[in-house]
């Protein structure tokens, strides 16, 4: 089975990289934001570095889209994994369009409530998970079965 | 030594120039170490640089006796790692400083929960710098294991339905 890693340069890989023992056996290839993550990742599948982008920069985002839309069309992923944020959602959403399963890690940051990205994919992910434990009495639907740090 | 970092993506004025008139007053009793990033500000009575290699920034992690910072994951994630002292600043949207104000609900967290200290802003800075220099954070109890469960039995249902078809 192919799986497509997804997460921002910074604290969202941080974490993503925590659970990376879950996918061992599987195949592998990473979605991710600025260059400086890729030596971490020798030896842990394909790496596409697609840049930054937030709600704010409307047409960083479509160019973010492009690419992701070329990586999983040319991939075809099983299953989209992310701890978001912008990017990952936006891999998560289009991974769904072409028939993957999505699991969303919201990132430990989120306390009070869940990030923007998680609540935009909350609809197409299959597997919904939080790092705090009323975030799930909060939002039903989300599950906590612990924190990766 | 007391280690102060901002990370390096983004300047953070606001707490170098804070700690800056702090070391001024002479509260702290021990030298300041700084990574600034890109800042405009310069220090008038610390060493600091704008950024460290890899190795020279873990080093002086480790051998600083406690931490100044941002309330970043990384930044708390090291010092929780290392059973190190942390007193935090948020950075706020309203100075332009980050892109919303989730720094300011995870330092809130963790402070409750014993983990690290926080200045809200930096008048709070001056009594929390007191505080650090006796505080013992609240070692965390992290579970990935459960998170990598849950994604691998929910991975393996994937196969199976996969194969089924």
């Amino acid at each position: 089975m192919k799986i497509c890693l997804a997460a921002s340069a910074g604290g969202h890989f941080t974490q993503l990289r925590k659970v990376a023992r879950g996918w061992a056996g599987h195949s592998t290839f990473w979605i991710t934001t600025a260059d400086v993550v890729e030596g971490v990742l020798a030896g842990m599948g394909r790496v596409y570095v697609v840049g930054e982008c937030n709600r704010e920069h409307l047409l960083r985002v479509l160019g973010v889209l492009a690419r992701c839309i070329g990586i999983l069309v040319r991939e075809r992923p099983d299953v989209v994994i992310s701890t978001g944020a912008a990017p990952g959602c936006l891999a998560c959403f289009l991974g769904r369009l072409l028939g993957a399963k999505v699991v969303w890690l919201d990132s430990i940051t989120n306390v009070d409530r869940l990030s923007l990205s998680g609540r935009l994919i909350r609809p197409f992910a299959d597997l919904f998970l939080v790092q705090w434990p009323d975030l799930a009495q909060r939002y039903r639907w989300a599950e906590c079965v612990g924190a990766v740090m | 030594m007391i280690f102060l970092t901002v990370g390096t993506q983004f300047p953070f004025d606001r707490l170098v120039k804070a700690v800056d008139d702090l070391v001024g007053t002479g509260i702290f009793q021990e030298e300041v170490v700084a990574q600034i990033g890109d800042s405009d500000y310069e220090p008038r009575n610390f060493r600091a640089v704008s950024s460290l290699d890899k190795e020279t920034f873990d080093d002086h992690f480790r051998r600083a006796s406690a931490v100044i910072g941002h309330a970043g994951m990384g930044t708390i994630a090291m010092a929780l790692d290392g059973g190190k002292p942390l007193l935090a600043m948020p950075r706020r949207k309203k100075y332009q400083e980050v892109v919303n104000d989730h720094q300011v609900e995870l330092a809130v967290r963790f402070e409750a929960l014993g983990h690290i200290l926080v200045a809200r802003d930096e008048r709070e800075l001056p009594a929390k710098v007191t505080q650090l220099k006796t505080f013992v954070p609240q070692p965390r109890q992290a579970n990935p294991d459960a998170v990598i469960q849950r994604i691998s039995q929910f991975l393996d249902l994937v196969t199976r339905s996969r194969r089924s078809v």
